[in-house]
């Protein structure tokens, strides 16, 4: 498998704010503390699990399926609850967060997954625009925001297509638009390149490595070896829903490990 | 949030819904629309025999008291100042022989026979009577009992028109009556409570993606929710539509086009499709509710 290199993203108006000696100074924008998440059939998918994650950070959660990577997005969105531990974001306490703030939280998050997650009967400019509608339906200039979002993931000039018209990579950046019309500040994806061609899914990488300069933090659960070996990342391994690796510049395996 | 982009947004998701899922939507309000109609029915029924009932009560509320031949005038005003003033008596009406000749010869028919009885020199046999009308039925036998020892009445057999049986029986029916047509109307919205639920929950269950969707990226419950009780409101408002139209177009057929059948007044005909509307509403509201509650816990 090998990775060609993809067109170049857009240029947008915004400046860079990546800052690793600012993030350093800051409080951490995720906690995980001591969590332990064992599903109702018994299964304990996360197990005694701590790090920390600073803003503007990009952090490649990987192992292998079913290791626990996407209990820990599944975690961080509140879509599940620690079963022992803390899971906080943004100094908030999950555990403590009451069901009526919980929209809040995710207008904070960008979230994108393996599925895309589209509405097959909407455009790609009506599957951006349906953030803002259902979250903020007065909001002013919803057009040129949604056109912003497709700007900044090349997608300008599919405003009218439908999910069905694109492939799966145009999706997946839809989806990414998407996610990035409420500015969160951290950014989650779960597989996002797990459908796709290695072209489109290196193309989708550096869009997340461009989202996370513009300042947010990205967190991104894969088991894409190629991606996190040519990103040299950040990178926490998780084996069986403990975290056996923290390493700032990672790859996807540490060195000697057999691939399996 | 601004309710007015929000309003727009909700009811053109709620049409869209119904017009996506058309054939779910029309099973519904078909459905609906049947069981509101057995409840307009029942209601109908009922307040049609409540009116047959309240009439047969009103006769029995008014104790009828014989006067005897030879009583004095005096003395039957006497007894008709006193009882009046009792609380549970509305008013009392002096009645005289005549009247009461006028009276059994145009209800009963015995108009001949009591001319005959006239003419052959025996004279009118119909006593004189005073009718107290009474405030409610309860009070009639108290009444009986209390105005039977008075010397002045009748000696035949019947001092009083009172008939002991009457009244239970009355009451039984009433009671029947409302608790047969309560019954109905409870069966039947609870009948419709669910089949509204199934059918929110089934478009909820088709639009789940679109649930998830609007849950990841921030959108409240109630915004979640909102659109699925418009569909449920709009579903059961135009059920109790239809069923209003069937129901007067009925009683207008069966009331010979003109006035609707059972005695039933415009006006209260008015109240029963705004109450059919109302409860329409009402419960596309709650089964909706109800229904998508699963796919928000979800």
């Amino acid at each position: 498998m090998s990775i060609t290199t993809s067109p170049p993203l857009p240029i947008t108006k915004a400046g860079t704010v990546g800052s690793t000696e600012l993030s350093r100074s800051e409080p951490p924008i995720i906690v995980f503390e001591k969590v332990t998440k064992v599903y109702a059939s018994g299964q304990a998918a996360i197990q005694d699990a701590s790090f920390t994650v600073r803003p503007r950070d990009f952090v490649f959660v990987v192992g292998a399926s079913g290791a626990g990577k996407s209990t820990v997005i599944r975690l961080l969105i509140r879509e599940e609850r620690a079963t022992h531990g803390h899971v906080l974001v943004e100094g908030q306490d999950l555990a403590r967060l009451k069901h009526r703030h919980l929209p809040r939280l995710r207008r904070k998050m960008g979230i994108v997954f393996q599925d895309f997650k589209l509405l097959p009967n909407l455009t790609v400019e009506q599957n951006v625009a349906f953030a803002i509608q259902v979250t903020d339906p007065g909001r002013p200039h919803l057009k040129e925001k949604v056109g912003e979002a497709l700007y900044i993931v090349g997608l300008e000039d599919k405003l009218n297509s439908f999910p069905t018209q694109l492939s799966g990579g145009e999706q997946q950046r839809v989806a990414i638009a998407r996610a990035l019309v409420h500015r969160p500040r951290i950014f989650l994806a779960d597989e996002p390149t797990g459908n796709l061609d290695p072209d489109a899914g290196w193309g989708i990488v550096q869009l997340l490595q461009q989202i996370n300069h513009r300042g947010a933090t990205v967190v991104m659960a894969t088991h894409n070896r190629e991606v996190v070996d040519l990103c040299r990342r950040r990178v926490l391994a998780i084996e069986d829903g403990r975290i056996v690796r923290d390493e700032a510049e990672g790859a996807y395996l540490r060195d000697g490990d057999a691939i399996l | 949030m601004n309710p007015i982009p929000a309003l727009k947004f909700v009811s053109r998701v709620a049409f869209q819904n119904i017009v996506r899922n058309r054939g779910i939507a029309l099973a519904s309000v078909l459905t609906i629309t049947l069981t509101l109609l057995g409840a307009g029915m029942a209601v109908v029924v009922v307040h049609a025999l409540d009116g047959v009932l309240q009439t047969e009560e009103s006769q029995a509320s008014v104790l009828k008291v014989f006067m005897a031949d030879h009583v004095s005038f005096a003395s039957e005003m006497n007894l008709e100042q006193t009882l009046e003033h009792q609380p549970s008596v509305a008013r009392a009406t002096f009645e005289n022989k005549d009247q009461a000749a006028q009276q059994a010869g145009s209800s009963l028919g015995l108009g001949q026979a009591i001319n005959l009885l006239e003419k052959s020199g025996a004279g009118n046999p119909l006593p004189a009577s005073i009718n107290f009308h009474l405030r409610n039925i309860k009070a009639v036998s108290e009444l009986n009992g209390e105005v039977r020892t008075s010397a002045i009445l009748d000696t035949g057999p019947h001092p009083t028109d009172y008939n002991a049986d009457v009244i239970p029986r009355l009451e039984r029916y009433i009671f029947i009556a409302q608790l047969g047509g309560g019954l109905v109307v409870a069966v039947v919205g609870a009948v419709a409570l669910v089949i509204i639920t199934i059918s929110v929950r089934t478009a909820a269950y088709v639009r789940r993606r679109e649930i998830e969707i609007m849950k990841l990226v921030g959108a409240t419950d109630w915004f979640v929710r909102w659109p699925f009780i418009l569909e449920g409101v709009i579903v059961g408002v135009l059920s109790a539509l239809v069923a209003s139209l069937i129901l007067v177009i009925a009683g207008l057929g069966f009331g010979g086009g003109h006035s609707l059948a059972l005695g039933i007044g415009w006006r209260f005909a008015a109240l029963t499709v705004l109450a059919l509307i109302v409860a329409g509403g009402a419960l596309g509201s709650v089964g909706s509710f109800v229904g998508v509650r699963r796919s928000l816990a979800a």
